[in-house]
C-alpha cells in the first residue's frame, strides 16, 4: 500500500520544506532555509579559529615578504625606509621647482596622504593576485586560505608603518613639527584603512582565482580611484555639488584624516569617518563571505 | 600520539581507540571537463549561460576506514583518482557527495619546501615552512634540534637555500614535514628524496613515526614500499575501489593485473609488427611444395637473419619460441612479487617450430636503468640443452633468492648453440621484490660478522 501522503511529507522536508508551488517559501517551522544560513555562520567561525590557529603562518609570510624583497640588494633592508625618502626626494623636486602648487609645502601635503594611499592601492591591485600567484601552495596543501590575503595585506600595512617612521621625520623636520596630543588619532585611522585594504583584497583576490582579467581591471579601477581620492589635490578644489558623491568613497575621509592629522594639525572629521567604518565593517564582512563561498573550489580552478 | 589537535573536541581522547582515524564514506568527485575553458572575462561573456562542459567522475562512491597507527597505501593506474583522493583527504578539494573525517592535526608530504624563500637562510626558511603546516613558533622551536639534526645540513643552516644543492634542498624539506608530529600523514610519491643513505633513514623514521600512532596515507607506485609498509591497500580503478583491504593481497592482485595488462600490450605489439613477416611467411610455405625446397627454406634462413632487428624488445629466429615465464614460490604457487630470501623457481615456457641440433637458454635481471644484475644461460653452465619434445619448460631454480626489495626487469632468451638468437626478450616483464631486511642496494650477500 502506497501512503501518498506519507511520500508528499517526505518530499516536502527533505526540500527543507519549500513548497513545491511557491518558491522561498517555507511551509514547516523549523525546516526552512536559514538552518542552512546558520551552519554557514558556524562554518565561518570555524574559520577564524582556524587562522588564529595559522597565527606563526601570517607571521612568517608576512617576515618573508618584508625581509625577502631586499635581501639580495647590497643596502638590504635598509630600502625599507630609503624608498620612501627617495621618493619624497622627487616629489619635493618636481613640486617645488617644475610644478609649482599654489599650496603651501604641496610636498608634505602630498607625501602625508600619498603613502597611505600607496598601502591601500598596492594592498588590492597587486593583492588581487595573491592566490593565483600561490598556485603551487593553493593546490598542494592544506591552510586556511585567507591566510594568503591577510599577510599580503598585513605586509604592506607594516611596510606602510615603516615608511611612517620617515613620514613623521620629515614633517618634524620641516618645520611644521609634531601635535604629540593628535598622533595616537593616527592608529584607530590606519586600523581602519586596514580593515577596509583587507575586505577589498579578500573579495578581489578570491574573484580573480575565477576571472583573470581582473588582475587587470583592478589595476585600472586603483587607478581612477586615486584620482577620485583627494591625494594629489585637497576637497576643497572638488565642486561643491559633485562633493556629495565624492564624499561616498570610503578613502576620501581616511586620506583626510591622515592629512588633517598631519599636515593640517588638526581634529579630523569623525562625520564623514564615521561612513568609511561602516563601509570598511562591511567590505570586511562581505569579503569574508564572498571568500569562504570562493574558496573551496580554488584548487580546482588553479 | 601524545599531542592531539587543540581543534578536537575534549571527549575524542576518551573515546575508544577503535574508532577510525580517517572516515571515508562513499565519496564523490566529479570534475568539470570544459570543452573549451575561458579563464578570461571576455571567455566569460562570450560563453554566458553555455554550459559547455561536461562531467567527468574522478570518484564514485569510494569507502573506506583507517585506525590510528595503520598506514593505508593507495595505488592504481595513473588517472585512476589516487591523486584526487589525496588532495580530499588534505581538505584542498572538498568532495561533491560522501563525507570525510579526519581526526586530529593533518601534515601532507605532498608538496616539500613550500614557502622557501630562496634568499633566506635555511634556518629562517623553516620557520617559515613548518608555520605553513600550522605550528606556532613554540612548537617549532621544541622540533628545531630535531628537524636540524635529521636534516645533516649542518654549517650550511645559515646559508641562503639558493646556495643549496637540490639534495640538500629536499632533505630540509623533508626534514621539516616529517617532524611536525601530526596524528595524520599523507604521502605522494615523494620517498625519491635524497641518496640511498636518506632514503633509508626517511624509512625508519616513518615506520617510528607509526609505531608512535601515527595515522599515514600513501600514494604510490612503488609497491613493494607499500607491500610492506603498509597494512591496508586501496585499488582504485576508474574512480572506484577495485579492492580494498588487506595490502598484501590488494597489492598482489593489482600486480596480477597490471602483469597480465603489460604481456597483453606487448602481445599485442608484436602481432602488429609480426603481420608482414607472417604474410611472408605464408608465401614461402607455398614456395616449399615446390620442388627446390632445400634452396628455399635456405634462402629464407638468409633473408631472416638479415632481418634480426637486435635493437626490438623481442627478436630472433623464431624456430623455439618463449611462450611463457611464470615465477613460482616453493609451493608451486605464481606469484607475482618475488620475496628475498625464499626458495623460488622460474620456468620458461617454449615452443619448438622447427628444431635444432641444441640450445641455449638464458635468463637475467635488470633494474629499470638497464644494469645488469646477474645473467647466466645453461650453455655458461656448461649445459648442452637438446629438446626432444614440441613444448615444455626450463626450470631456473634458486635457493634462495638474493634480490633485495626494489624494481626489476626479468630478461630472458633461447639461442642456438652458435650464438644465434631464436627468440630474445630484453624485457620481457617488470617484477617487485618485496624484504624484510634493511640492507641497501640490490643483491643479498650471504656474511656474518665477526668481532675480533
Amino acid at each position: 500500500m502506497v501512503d501518498t501522503d506519507n511520500d508528499r511529507r517526505i518530499k516536502l522536508l527533505k526540500g527543507q520544506s519549500v513548497d513545491s508551488n511557491k518558491r522561498y517559501w517555507h511551509t514547516l517551522i523549523g525546516y526552512n532555509y536559514r538552518v542552512k544560513n546558520l551552519r554557514r555562520v558556524n562554518e565561518r567561525m570555524k574559520t577564524m579559529q582556524a587562522i588564529y590557529r595559522y597565527r606563526e603562518m601570517i607571521f612568517s609570510l608576512v617576515r618573508r615578504e618584508l625581509r625577502g624583497r631586499y635581501k639580495a640588494s647590497f643596502l638590504g633592508f635598509l630600502w625599507t625606509f630609503v624608498n620612501p625618502f627617495l621618493q619624497l626626494l622627487v616629489y619635493t623636486l618636481v613640486f617645488s621647482v617644475i610644478m609649482r602648487s599654489g599650496i603651501e609645502k604641496y610636498y608634505l601635503f602630498l607625501f602625508v596622504a600619498l603613502i597611505p594611499w600607496i598601502f591601500f592601492s598596492s594592498s588590492v591591485s597587486v593583492g588581487a593576485t595573491c592566490i593565483v600567484n600561490q598556485s603551487s601552495m593553493v593546490t598542494k596543501i592544506y591552510f586556511p586560505r585567507e591566510v594568503l590575503p591577510i599577510s599580503f595585506v598585513t605586509s604592506q600595512f607594516v611596510s606602510m608603518l615603516l615608511s611612517f617612521v620617515v613620514v613623521l621625520l620629515v614633517v618634524l623636520l620641516s618645520g611644521l613639527g609634531l601635535v604629540w596630543t593628535l598622533l595616537p588619532m593616527l592608529i584607530p585611522i590606519m586600523l581602519l584603512e586596514y580593515c577596509l585594504a583587507l575586505g577589498i583584497t579578500l573579495i578581489v583576490s578570491a574573484l580573480t582565482v575565477y576571472f583573470r582579467d581582473l588582475e587587470y581591471i583592478t589595476g585600472i579601477v586603483v587607478m581612477a580611484w586615486q584620482f577620485m581620492t583627494p591625494v594629489m589635490y585637497s576637497v576643497d578644489m572638488v565642486p561643491e555639488n559633485l562633493r556629495g558623491i565624492f564624499m561616498l568613497n570610503p578613502m576620501t575621509s581616511i586620506i583626510r584624516a591622515y592629512r588633517d592629522i598631519l599636515y593640517y594639525q588638526q581634529m579630523p572629521e569623525m562625520n564623514t569617518l564615521l561612513l568609511s567604518v561602516g563601509m570598511a565593517i562591511g567590505f570586511l564582512l562581505l569579503g569574508i563571505l564572498v571568500f569562504g563561498k570562493l574558496e573551496k573550489r580554488f584548487a580546482e580552478e588553479l | 600520539m601524545s599531542k592531539m589537535n587543540e581543534g578536537n573536541k575534549p571527549e575524542l581522547a576518551a573515546q575508544s581507540s577503535n574508532a577510525p582515524v580517517i572516515q571515508v564514506c562513499n565519496v564523490e568527485k566529479k570534475f568539470r571537463v570544459y570543452y573549451d575553458k575561458g579563464y578570461s572575462l571576455k571567455d566569460k561573456l562570450v560563453q554566458w549561460g553555455r554550459n559547455r562542459y561536461q562531467n567527468r567522475y574522478v570518484l564514485r562512491g569510494v569507502s573506506m576506514d583507517v585506525q590510528r597507527g595503520e598506514a593505508i597505501g593507495i595505488i592504481g593506474e595513473n588517472g585512476c583518482g589516487k591523486s584526487t583522493m589525496l588532495k580530499m583527504l588534505t581538505r584542498i578539494m572538498y568532495p561533491d557527495a560522501g563525507s570525510i573525517q579526519i581526526k586530529g592535526r593533518i601534515s601532507s608530504l605532498i608538496e616539500l619546501g613550500a614557502g622557501f624563500h630562496p634568499d633566506l637562510s635555511g634556518r629562517e626558511n623553516i620557520y617559515t615552512n613548518a608555520s605553513i603546516f600550522g605550528l606556532t613558533r613554540k612548537e617549532i622551536n621544541e622540533r628545531m634540534e630535531d628537524i636540524v639534526e635529521f636534516s645533516e645540513l649542518g654549517e650550511y643552516l645559515d646559508n641562503p637555500i639558493r646556495t643549496y644543492s637540490s639534495g640538500m634542498y629536499m632533505r630540509l624539506a623533508f626534514s621539516i614535514a616529517i617532524n611536525v608530529d601530526a596524528d595524520v600523514l599523507l604521502i605522494d610519491e615523494i620517498l625519491a628524496v635524497g641518496d640511498a643513505n636518506f632514503q633509508t633513514k626517511c624509512f625508519s623514521r616513518l615506520r617510528d613515526i607509526k609505531a608512535t600512532g601515527t595515522t599515514i596515507a600513501i600514494v604510490s607506485h612503488d609497491l613493494g614500499t607499500i607491500q610492506t609498509f603498509c597494512d591496508k591497500a586501496l585499488w582504485l580503478s576508474d574512480g572506484k575501489a577495485a579492492a580494498y583491504g588487506n595490502a598484501k593481497s590488494v597489492v598482489e592482485s593489482y600486480r596480477q593485473y597490471m602483469n597480465e595488462k603489460y604481456i597483453a600490450s606487448l602481445r599485442a605489439h608484436e602481432e602488429a609488427e609480426r603481420t608482414p613477416a607472417a604474410k611472408a611467411k605464408a608465401a614461402t610455405s607455398e614456395e616449399e611444395q615446390s620442388p627446390s625446397t632445400q634452396n628455399a627454406s635456405a634462402s629464407e634462413m638468409e633473408s631472416s637473419i638479415t632481418e634480426i632487428d637486435y635493437n626490438a624488445n623481442r627478436f630472433g629466429l623464431g624456430d623455439v619460441v618463449i611462450t611463457r615465464v611464470t615465477f613460482r614460490q616453493a609451493d608451486g604457487q605464481i606469484i607475482h612479487t618475488l620475496v628475498e630470501g625464499e626458495p623460488t623457481d622460474i620456468d620458461i615456457s617454449y615452443a619448438v617450430h622447427k628444431s635444432r641440433y641444441a640450445y641455449n637458454f638464458g635468463m637475467g635481471f635488470y633494474t629499470p636503468e638497464n644494469v645488469c644484475l646477474y645473467g647466466v644461460n645453461t650453455q655458461l653452465d656448461g649445459m648442452e640443452v637438446k629438446l626432444t619434445q614440441d613444448a615444455g619448460f626450463v626450470r631456473f631454480h634458486m635457493d634462495h633468492m638474493p634480490l633485495l626489495a626494489g624494481h626489476y626487469y626479468f630478461q630472458c632468451a633461447v639461442n642456438d648453440i652458435n650464438g644465434v638468437p631464436l627468440d630474445y626478450y630484453r624485457r620481457y616483464m617488470d617484477f617487485d621484490v618485496s624484504s624484510s631486511r634493511a640492507a641497501i642496494g640490490c643483491i643479498q650477500v650471504d656474511h656474518q660478522w665477526e668481532i675480533f
